[in-house]
């Protein structure tokens, strides 16, 4: 009898750790300032490590992002070895090179879906945060591109305190623009983002007005809305947006994103800087063994261990708790600011 | 074609469940005086487990779409039918009916079916936000993209050359809504002549070559028979 492989319901895959744009809120957890191990490996390396991981667990749908996963010149090649081992993939890119010849080629190439980030209607807004003056012309253009060419575009909004408080317009814009759905996440600090937590983080009651926008526009416009960074129901009534979806850590379940770095380190998610080990030199299996992850799924923070809810928010994003205060068990930056901000009002 | 027998059962797996989904009628071997049980029952053998299994898709469609209505997206039903068939296969392949080879590609068959049927009926994630087939959205929506459009490029702010991009691409979308249905047929058809005046051809299953081994065969060919009832 076969072994019994891991199944994955998505697998994601850090092209490469360069990029062209210098985002205030990225999570890569390479610009961390830390010691994170930097480089990737060559198209054949890269090619043996995709097949491994494969070949080790039963995954259907690879994601790839980076860095920017554009600026690697064998991405093609990448993707020609997915196809042809029927996986559907989504690229996660910031469209600064999504020229139309560059979608025709990836459309050609099997990518069915691309994530590309919107982060404000207004140019200024959002090449501020990208960190790349001509980011918005690039993106709008890259969308418009895509859609001509029959693909389908995903858009990320970031919510920021830089942005948070024109997110309709933001969503009316993507809807113009023929998106398939939005992605509402607030920002979760990590990364290069981590040193802009006070500038960046927005409050509970931005977060609480910016989905009551959402809720009301998701139904107005028949526009898909997700809220995929984890907002905990201590903080806010999410029940009260029944048309947006809600997502919390899926970190080793059947639902959990893996993510594979350039040399094929593997770590629970992209925003964990905590690696489990090298692809090469360990099974799929036993690199997400549950004595590896359980230091990963078991972490709760104290404010949390009586809570009904508990097991399903987690107390928020472990991994931003770990990146910004060094522990899983800590609570996390959204969370920590919330509940003080809940003890200055009760005094 | 390079298909391997591994991606050949999923493909089997996942068009058994798309039919039984799309009521497809297999046949329960019931008659008036014995109508169909309510839900999956009791059975004896091995082959009546694996084909209740078999038969289970539309149950676990719909309790993979209560679950979502509740925020879950965990698949606990798909994991006990998973657990059921592999116990299934493994008597048979125990009584010597099955050859272990077989029985794993018929589990693979049915993994990528139960997969398939929880994918379509779960919860959007992170990073799997949604996973649409392209197709035109509603003509309405397309009215109102065109007005949105419209206001943004009023404002100005937009690169002329984008809108125009933009427009275009909206255009595509409302010619084809503004199509009957014998010009869809037409256009596909002029299309389907086109590539093949091309010098492409769509060559017939046999023609097809596909890599399937014998035991792929058997294992295809086991399924087919079990939810024949032959």
């Amino acid at each position: 009898m076969t072994a019994v492989r891991p199944r994955l319901q998505s697998l994601i895959f850090e092209v490469t750790q360069a990029c062209n744009h210098t985002c205030l809120h990225c999570y890569n957890v390479w610009q961390g300032g830390g010691l994170y191990p930097l480089g990737q490996l060559d198209t054949p390396r890269t090619l043996n490590l995709l097949a491994k991981a494969l070949d080790e667990t039963t995954c259907s749908h690879v994601t790839l992002t980076g860095g920017e996963p554009l600026l690697r010149s064998d991405l093609p090649r990448i993707l020609e070895f997915l196809q042809q081992r029927r996986v559907r993939v989504t690229v996660i890119s910031n469209g600064r090179l999504l020229t139309e010849p560059a979608v025709a080629s990836l459309l050609e190439r099997g990518v069915g879906l691309f994530e590309l980030p919107l982060l404000s209607h207004q140019r200024q807004v959002h090449d501020e945060l990208s960190g790349a003056p001509g980011a918005w012309d690039a993106v709008l253009a890259a969308m418009a591109n895509v859609r001509l060419q029959h693909g389908q575009v995903v858009a990320a909004f970031v919510a920021t305190r830089k942005n948070i408080e024109r997110l309709g317009e933001t969503l009316k814009l993507a809807f113009a623009f023929g998106v398939r759905g939005v992605m509402f996440n607030r920002f979760n600090p990590g990364g290069r983002g981590r040193q802009r937590l006070s500038e960046l983080l927005p409050t509970v009651d931005q977060v609480r007005d910016a989905l009551e926008v959402a809720e009301k526009m998701s139904v107005e416009l028949k526009l898909p809305v997700s809220c995929s960074i984890p907002i905990q129901p201590c903080l806010i009534d999410i029940s009260q947006y029944p048309h947006l979806g809600f997502g919390f850590c899926a970190a080793g379940s059947e639902r959990a994103y893996y993510t594979l770095d350039p040399l094929g380190n593997l770590r629970a998610c992209n925003h964990t800087d905590l690696i489990l080990g090298n692809l090469f030199e360990e099974s799929f299996t036993n690199l997400i063994a549950p004595e590896r992850m359980s230091a990963f799924t078991c972490a709760i923070p104290a404010f949390c261990a009586d809570c009904d809810r508990r097991l399903e928010c987690q107390g928020g994003c472990k991994a931003s708790a770990q990146v910004c205060y060094g522990s899983l068990t800590e609570e996390e930056p959204f969370l920590r600011n919330g509940l003080l901000r809940a003890d200055q009002i009760n005094g | 074609m390079n298909l391997s027998r591994r991606d050949f059962m999923k493909l089997v797996g996942v068009s058994v469940a798309s039919l039984a989904l799309t009521r497809c009628s297999l046949p329960i071997g019931v008659t008036c005086y014995a109508p169909l049980p309510p839900s999956p029952y009791p059975t004896d053998s091995a082959r009546d487990r694996l084909r209740t299994c078999w038969l289970s898709f539309g149950e676990l469609a719909r309790r993979t779409q209560e679950s979502a209505q509740q925020g879950s997206s965990e698949d606990t039903y798909g994991a006990e039918l998973t657990a059921d068939h592999r116990a299934a296969l493994d008597e048979l392949v125990a009584s010597g009916e099955l050859t272990a080879s077989v029985a794993d590609l018929v589990q693979e068959a049915y993994n990528a079916a139960v997969y398939h049927v929880w994918r379509s009926n779960s919860l959007m994630t992170c990073y799997e936000p949604m996973m649409v087939d392209y197709a035109p959205v509603s003509a309405n929506i397309l009215v109102e993209q065109s007005a949105a459009l419209d206001e943004i490029a009023a404002q100005g702010a937009v690169d002329p050359a984008t809108l125009e991009t933009a427009r275009a691409a909206l255009e595509h979308d409302l010619a084809f809504y503004a199509m009957t249905d014998e010009e869809v047929s037409n256009l596909y058809n002029r299309i389907v002549t086109e590539w093949q005046a091309q010098g492409g051809t769509t060559p017939s299953f046999d023609e097809l070559d596909l890599e399937i081994t014998p035991d792929a065969q058997a294992a295809a060919q086991f399924i087919i028979s079990l939810l024949t009832g032959q």
